[in-house]
């Protein structure tokens, strides 16, 4: 049993390790959509990052990370500025 | 001839680039954008190399006046800007200097443009005087208001239209007032711009990002 527990317990955390990020950013200034390309397009250049979904009505920017791989805050931080909006917080999710 | 003509549509489609809108796109942008309207045909091709500046080249053919061909470099900065939770207001700048052409008469030029501008998905504002110099053939002031407004919310993946009313002040033109109702439309990286001005010109803009 102690076995058993122990293996699930490592299949978890490997699991857990490799996993994808989801990031979603709550931004400021992002009112207009042919604008707000510029974040799609700046994201998808980014090896880190699999998908890019502007929400306008939400003001939500959601990445999902490619599998075992993340963006720190600092970095969604920059490439949001970059693209010419601000931060408004940033949640996280695996 | 065939040189000539070659030359001419090259000429023609350089100078109808150009649009009025964001002088800026995002680190490592690249926007064309295109006006063609009775102040002429208007184009730039800019970079967006820092948050805050891009750097392009300027092509304008005038037209209701002088005509002048001006070709200049581009240096556009974000002076300032405001990102509110539904809204976005920006200050700008835009200026070149390079040469104009009159007739045979070439001369060194500048202009400078400070673009104002506050949107929120609903509301569009923007007010832009411009202070062109070319050398002893024109000095001019010119500027332009906008007010928009969004018919329907649009979400990022839908086409986005407004419904906009432009005023235009040049006192250099034959036509020193101007106003044109116009439609804007865009999806992501286009945007599309037609109008019919007050002095039976049709304004028909367009921009993209790449």
């Amino acid at each position: 049993m102690k076995k058993h527990v122990l293996t699930f317990a490592i299949m978890f955390a490997l699991t857990a390790a490799v996993s994808a990020d989801t990031i979603k950013a709550t931004v400021n200034g992002m009112v207009c959509g042919f604008c707000a390309t510029a974040i799609e397009k700046t994201f998808k250049k980014q090896p880190e990052v699999s998908t890019v979904n502007v929400d306008l009505k939400d003001r939500l920017v959601t990445v999902t990370t490619k599998r075992g791989q993340t963006l720190d805050d600092s970095k969604v931080k920059r490439l949001l500025t970059n693209s010419g909006y601000s931060v408004a917080s940033i949640n996280r999710a695996k | 001839m065939k040189t000539k003509t070659f030359l001419t549509l090259i000429t023609a489609t350089i100078l109808s680039l150009h649009v009025e809108a964001k002088p800026l796109s995002y680190v490592g942008g690249l926007m064309l954008m295109q006006e063609n309207d009775e102040t002429g045909h208007t184009g730039s091709f800019d970079y967006t190399f820092i948050p805050t500046n891009a750097f392009g080249f300027y092509a304008k053919q005038e037209e209701n006046g002088k005509e002048i061909l001006m070709l200049t470099p581009e240096f556009n900065t974000l002076l300032k800007r405001w990102n509110l939770p539904d809204g976005q207001g920006n200050i700008f700048n835009m200026s070149g200097a390079g040469l104009a052409r009159y007739h045979d008469n070439n001369q060194p030029c500048l202009w400078t443009a400070f673009l104002a501008d506050y949107e929120s998905r609903r509301w569009f504002l923007s007010y832009e005087p411009r202070f062109v110099w070319d050398g002893n053939i024109e000095k001019s002031v010119w500027q332009r208001a906008r007010i928009g407004i969004a018919p329907y919310l649009a979400n990022y993946n839908d086409l986005n239209t407004w419904l906009m009313f432009q005023v235009d002040h040049h006192p250099a033109k034959h036509d020193h007032f101007v106003a044109t109702p116009l439609l804007r439309f865009f999806y992501k990286g286009y945007l599309f711009e037609i109008g019919y001005q007050s002095n039976q010109h049709i304004m028909v803009n367009w921009q993209i990002q790449f």
